[in-house]
């Protein structure tokens, strides 16, 4: 407990010098889930503007990681700031500045494709939401669906349609858990461009991924979480990916 | 505020919407209603049925158990592909989210009344007539207390993953000082013929008060994506 005050006292106070360009800080973050510690000790640094690719075996901590830092899902101990503001007590204000691609569509079924992204749109305080979502549908692929109730969709197209729910609000930090998840050849060209896209509209973007290789292309920073640690963090450039396999099968 | 109240009306119209298309949830409860409502009927016999003060108990039997079943729908409808983590992730109040699922439970508890209390009234010869609107009063009381804790346990209920069941069996002790109470006001309303008295029912709406406001501090706590 002393330990964590004299660390508060410490971020306050370089928290008006440096994290001005951070949009995420993360000081001594651990997870608990019952006994098991799932993420322990993660410091990282991710200024504003980057893309950060979170890589890991299965049950590493990625998604834990990411839903901490969207604020869904809080940490046992330890620090997030998110653009220079503590994440430990989220204002609405801070929440409208995050999009979530997550391993679950978080869509409801039951109402058409217009119908959600309208919905989410309004919640976030939208203006013309219909129009942004049509935009959206546009860049994903799916105008011509606008009508379709959700249940009606593949795996594939869900994925897409979530990606535009993330959009709706165009968040600062994007957090996407496995985007490229079922989607074939030319959607995950189409997401990732969209990604990009975002990237180079000076948003942050974090995502989890399998695929060492594309991440290595996509992504400015690779970060390797084994089991709850952060074990490697690299440049992507010039970092050969065998090495960072090796990182994350940890031999 | 305005805001606050646009975005509850935003969660509850798409719990309706959804509702409307699927009638998953109406069609299934007001069938239990009438169900229970005949079977009970039949089951306390034709002298029971003419003193017509049954009914209210009757009633209050098949609000109960198909009030825990809307709660249960309204829920699951969130629970489905991770749709309450997009609640949650969105830039409201936890208290907008607890509010917005008790107006769609209360709406589709009042629909089902519609259709339940009718049956009620014919086969227990359930004369209303001395005070429609007291009875009205006193059972929307019932519901907003009933509701308040049902969306709440609901909730909790649904993020562990303790399933169905469960949630009758823990709603149904918590919410027995308000049937206690709304039966008690029923007796005198229609068995003794006295006029529904302002204390009556400011006991009723203390009653709600408290179930309101505890559930609605809680939920912030239990809620889990
Ligand atoms: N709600 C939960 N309750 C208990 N344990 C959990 C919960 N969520 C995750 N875990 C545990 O936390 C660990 C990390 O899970 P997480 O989902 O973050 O892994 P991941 O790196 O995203 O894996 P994957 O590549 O399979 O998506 C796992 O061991 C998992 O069992
Ligand atoms: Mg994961």
């Amino acid at each position: 407990m002393t330990a964590m005050t004299s660390d508060t006292v410490l971020t306050t106070t370089d928290a008006a010098l440096d994290t001005a360009g951070l949009a995420v800080q993360i000081r001594g973050l651990s997870k608990r889930y019952d006994e098991r510690w799932v993420l322990s000790d993660i410091n990282l640094s991710i200024p504003t503007g980057s893309y950060l690719t979170l890589l890991g075996a299965n049950g590493a901590g990625k998604s834990t990681l990411l839903h901490t830092l969207a604020m869904l899902n809080p940490a046992t101990s330890g620090e997030l700031m998110l653009f220079g503001k503590s994440a430990n007590r989220p204002s609405p204000g801070l929440r409208a500045r995050i999009g979530v691609i997550g391993h679950q569509p978080m869509l409801y079924r039951d109402l058409s494709v217009m119908e959600n992204l309208v919905f989410f749109g309004k919640l976030y305080g939208v203006s013309r939401p219909a129009q942004r979502a049509a935009e959206l549908l546009e860049r994903v692929g799916l105008a011509d669906r606008a009508s379709s109730m959700v249940k009606t969709f593949s795996r594939g197209m869900i994925q897409r349609l979530s990606i535009a729910r993330a959009l709706m609000h165009a968040p600062d930090l994007m957090l996407a858990d496995e985007p490229f998840s079922g989607l074939d050849v030319p959607s995950v060209q189409a997401v990732s461009e969209l990604l990009r896209e975002l990237h180079a509209d000076g948003k942050t973007v974090i995502l989890t991924n399998h695929d060492v290789r594309q991440s290595l292309e996509l992504a400015q920073r690779v970060v390797v979480l084994r089991c709850g640690s952060v074990v490697c963090d690299r440049q992507a450039r010039h970092t050969n990916p065998d090495e960072v396999t090796r990182e994350v099968i940890g031999s | 505020m305005t805001q606050v109240l646009q975005q509850i009306a935003l969660v509850s119209g798409k719990d309706l919407r959804i509702e409307a298309r699927s009638r998953q949830t109406l069609g299934l409860v007001v069938v239990l209603g009438v169900l229970i409502v005949v079977v009970l009927g039949l089951g306390l016999g034709p002298q029971q049925v003419a003193s017509g003060m049954a009914a209210t108990a009757v009633l209050w039997v098949a609000y109960l158990f198909c009030g825990v079943l809307c709660f249960e729908k309204t829920m699951a409808v969130e629970r489905h592909d991770g749709a309450l983590a997009g609640l949650m992730l969105a830039p409201i109040d936890r208290g907008v989210i607890y509010a917005g699922k008790l107006l769609s439970n209360l709406v589709l508890m009042v629909m089902l009344a519609l259709v339940v209390t009718p049956v009620a009234i014919v086969l227990f010869g359930f004369d209303l007539s001395a005070a429609p609107l007291g009875f009205a009063a006193i059972m929307a009381g019932g519901f907003v207390g009933f509701a308040a804790i049902g969306t709440l346990f609901a909730a909790a209920v649904s993020s562990t993953r303790l399933q169905g069941g469960l949630l009758a069996i823990v709603i149904f002790p918590v919410s027995l000082p308000l049937v206690i109470v709304s039966t008690q006001m029923m007796m005198r309303l229609f068995g003794e013929g006295e006029p529904l008295g302002g204390t009556g029912l400011a006991v009723l709406i203390a009653f709600d008060a408290v179930y309101l406001v505890v559930s609605w501090l809680v939920f912030e706590l239990i809620l889990e994506p």
